[in-house]
């Protein structure tokens, strides 16, 4: 399948390059949907002239990457456009590989089912066969690469696409198996934003799991593997926090970076939740919605991943997934990311019951976010409230997507052990409901 | 103009004699006192700061001295008056064409021979510096300039809305003390004032006459820093307060004053002590040559002319020497005057040489590089170290 992804990543490049040669490139990167204060090139480009005046980026609120970005642009910030193109190739290579991968495994699991004979009778069209299961790589990269949202990220220049490079290259070495690789690619996305942290517990139970060792809390061999996983992988965190003191001889990029993203103090409006809020919020009660709104990202990992834990990539969409919505400054470049892994679950789609409302939210939202700034901002006849109604409606549409894939998903499941046709106890016919 | 004016008609009577050493003692002692002032012409620049019909009483003081200044002789053509509001013609003035200064519409000042230079929105801080350093366009008409010379005495008198070290105007800008110092500077500088004596009825009025530095400058104030100077009275049939305190008892005082008066400049820094005033007027006299007490009211408030009526020849040659000693006094007074190193200049245009790139530690790149190597070839394998040694 070489030549198709092949023919794939070359049209991806020339849309890029296409783009990147019209006017669109000067208007994109200052939309505030597509860049935040996290991710913008426009800072990029200013943290790197301060330091070369003479002055630590870090000072004033311009610059919040991360020291390591610092050194990558330093040498290559004249061929940001190629660098960009070249880390949304790596992403949809990186997910291409890890899904093919992935579809062996379940497809292996599947096998093994069928021969001990786990599967009722009456449902085995929902078995999965390899003839559906073969073009679902490439149809991954393609719904990552020619995906709109990843192409304006693109053109934008922002850092979100390496951000997404560095979390596909995380899952593509969870699912290869490497936990090295895998713990140093989570510290490094760990270390450019906070949020990646949540992955940490699917990725070790993946890799428990491939590893054949059961997550029983009595065994050692168990303690063994995390053990050394956190160890890998708080290790390779330390050692990225160290040699970024080593790059500016300060400790400014701790409360630059991390810092600004836990306490929000820059609330220019984006797709997220957090700015309309605490843009309202009064400084008393700061602290404590800061609180809130940081544990929501946080703490929908361990009831999933106890829910979840024979699945693990699943639970890794649906944490990328969590993490794009309730992050503090999200843009559509983090949404591109979990949309890629949709086609892997095509075979949930007769259990799916809100494809239309939620497609159709998500194309009127994307299309009113340019409408309804350009009436706040430039014609003065909206206010902020209209742009936050539809950033609203853009997090539901999201958070319904979501919440639909995992009822379908556990639905196939329950449906695998229980049957098709499921019946009450009295033989009517009945159906699952997600409480 | 004066000065020959008055040497004319001196030497005119002087084919009157009259014997008497005394008188002619008595008359050279007077006519000496004819050029100790030093000066041959009086100006005023009065300026009314603040617009709005509750700001009714500053555009009322500045009316009244512009009265008495008038009353004692300055012509029309050597004032000029800045109003910022037209209180007179104000929609909300129930007698229209008049502005009270005492409550019972005892007095008016407006009445119809005042000649408004700057009105309304042409009373600005760049028009009032221009008025007293004299940077005007080519197409200003003489009636909004201030053509002073060397031996002119100015009379400055603001009002309004001030504080600590500035003076609101208009509502939107204000002048600071230290841009008036300024410009009195200049004035000097360019020979623009003999003498300048320098009234301001604000809150903490004091502030604004504190940096001063150039010479030959007396200021009054209403109040001192930290203190608001109050309004006097309200006439309740126009609704507004008609004048403040301390404008009120100085219109009062120079009532009193006529052009042949002998009122000198101690007895105005006594006009509106706290018992009346509430503020503490202030003065600054240090920048002035001559003492206080030698300088008359009509120096500044009016223009007199100097004339003596006398029988007797009078021998000129002795105040012209005074007059000459007192000059180069003054001249040298000059040199040691320079512009108040406000801004650190040298800090302002150094700039610090521009670091041509930053690279980044090699410590840094060597550090990097190693672990990257070391887990490549502990994913890989250490088989491939021997295609390298």
């Amino acid at each position: 399948m070489a030549a198709p992804l092949t023919l794939l990543l070359i049209v991806a490049v020339t849309i890029r390059a296409v783009l990147f040669r019209s006017s669109l490139a000067e208007l994109i990167p200052e939309r505030v949907e597509v860049v935040s204060p996290l991710n913008a090139w426009k800072r990029v480009v200013e943290g790197l002239a301060l330091l070369d005046l003479g002055v630590s980026p870090y000072a004033g609120d311009v610059f919040h990457e991360t020291p390591l970005i610092i050194y990558f642009f330093h040498f290559v910030s004249d061929y940001a456009e190629i660098v960009f193109m070249m880390a949304d190739a790596l992403t949809a290579v990186a997910l291409y590989l890890a899904v093919k991968d992935y579809n062996k495994t379940v497809f292996r699991k599947q096998k093994y089912a069928l021969e001990a004979e786990r599967y009722p009778l009456d449902c085995l069209e929902l078995i999965r066969t390899p003839k559906e299961m073969y073009y679902i790589p490439l149809k991954v990269a393609m719904f990552y690469l020619l995906n709109p949202f990843t192409i304006l990220s693109c053109v934008a220049k922002s850092t979100c696409g390496l951000n997404n490079a560095v979390i596909a290259l995380f899952i593509l070495c969870t699912v290869k198996g490497s936990s090295l690789m895998s713990a140093i690619f989570l510290a490094l996305a760990t270390y450019q934003s906070i949020y990646p942290l949540t992955l940490f517990a699917p990725a070790l139970l993946y890799l428990l799991q491939r590893l054949y060792i059961p997550v029983n809390w009595q065994r050692s061999s168990f303690w063994l593997f995390t053990t050394q996983y956190t160890f890998m992988y708080l290790g390779s965190l330390c050692v990225m926090v160290c040699l970024s003191f080593f790059l500016l001889s300060s400790w400014d990029f701790l409360s630059s970076v991390y810092g600004f993203i836990l306490s929000v103090p820059d609330l220019t409006p984006n797709i997220g939740l957090f700015w309309y809020f605490f843009a309202e919020m009064f400084e008393h009660f700061r602290l404590f919605f800061i609180c809130v709104f940081q544990i929501n990202v946080f703490f929908y990992t361990i009831p999933l991943s106890i829910k979840l834990k024979e699945h693990p990539i699943f639970l890794i969409f649906m944490q990328i997934a969590i993490i794009s919505i309730f992050k503090s400054y999200p843009t559509v470049g983090d949404i591109a990311l979990y949309m890629a892994f949709l086609p892997a679950w095509n075979h949930l789609y007769r259990f799916l019951r809100n494809i239309f409302l939620v497609s159709v939210v998500l194309l009127a939202c994307s299309t009113l976010f340019p409408v309804l700034w350009h009436l706040w901002i430039y014609a003065g006849s909206a206010n902020s409230n209209f742009y936050y109604a539809i950033t609203l409606l853009f997090n539901v549409a999201q958070i319904l997507l979501v919440s639909d894939y995992f009822y379908a998903y556990l639905r196939r499941e329950h449906h695998l052990t229980h049957g098709l046709y499921l019946k009450r106890k009295d033989g009517s016919e009945a159906t699952l409901v997600l409480k | 103009m004066a000065s020959c004016c008055s040497l004319k008609v001196l030497t005119l009577f002087s084919l009157f004699i009259v014997p008497g050493a005394v008188e002619s003692n008595n008359i050279e002692a007077k006519a000496g006192q004819f050029f100790s002032s030093g000066h041959t012409n009086n100006w005023a620049v009065l300026v009314c700061t603040s617009r709005f019909w509750f700001n009714y009483r500053h555009v009322a003081n500045t009316l009244s001295v512009y009265r008495s200044v008038k009353r004692l002789g300055i012509p029309d053509s050597h004032i000029v008056l800045m109003l910022a509001d037209d209180m007179a013609c104000n929609h909300r003035n129930p007698k229209p064409a008049t502005v009270f200064s005492h409550k019972n519409m005892e007095l008016n000042v407006y009445g119809d021979d005042v000649e408004v230079d700057y009105r309304g929105y042409e009373v600005t801080v760049e028009n009032f510096l221009r008025v007293l350093t004299g940077r005007l366009p080519p197409s200003t008409p003489r009636s909004k300039r201030l053509l002073s010379d060397d031996h002119s005495n100015i009379l400055i008198y603001l009002t309004g809305h001030g504080g600590n070290g500035f003076l609101k105007f208009q509502d939107s800008e204000e002048i600071s003390n230290v841009e008036l110092a300024d410009a009195f500077e200049q004035m000097w500088t360019k020979r623009r004032y003999n003498e300048l004596l320098f009234i301001i009825d604000t809150c903490q009025g004091a502030s604004m006459y504190e940096r001063f530095y150039s010479p030959n400058l007396m200021a009054l104030a209403s109040s001192q820093v930290g203190e608001d100077s109050l309004s006097h009275q309200p006439d309740l049939a126009i609704g507004v307060h008609l004048m403040d305190r301390y404008t009120f008892y100085l219109l009062e005082f120079l009532e009193d004053i006529h052009p042949a008066s002998t009122a000198n400049m101690n007895d105005l820094f006594k006009v509106c002590p706290k018992s009346q005033c509430v503020s503490t007027p202030g003065h600054r006299t240090d920048l002035f040559l001559r003492d206080p007490g030698n300088v008359l009211i009509t120096d500044f408030f009016g223009s007199v002319r100097k004339v003596e009526i006398t029988m007797e020849t009078i021998n000129l040659t002795a105040p012209m020497v005074h007059l000459a000693v007192e000059r180069p006094v003054s001249e040298l007074k000059t040199e040691s005057q320079s512009y108040v190193d406000q801004l650190p200049v040298a800090e302002i245009i150094h700039q610090k040489p521009k670091q041509r790139d930053w690279h980044p530690p090699d410590g840094f790149i060597l550090g990097l590089w190693t672990l990257i190597l070391l887990v490549f070839f502990k994913t890989y394998g250490a088989k491939h170290l021997k295609h390298i040694f």
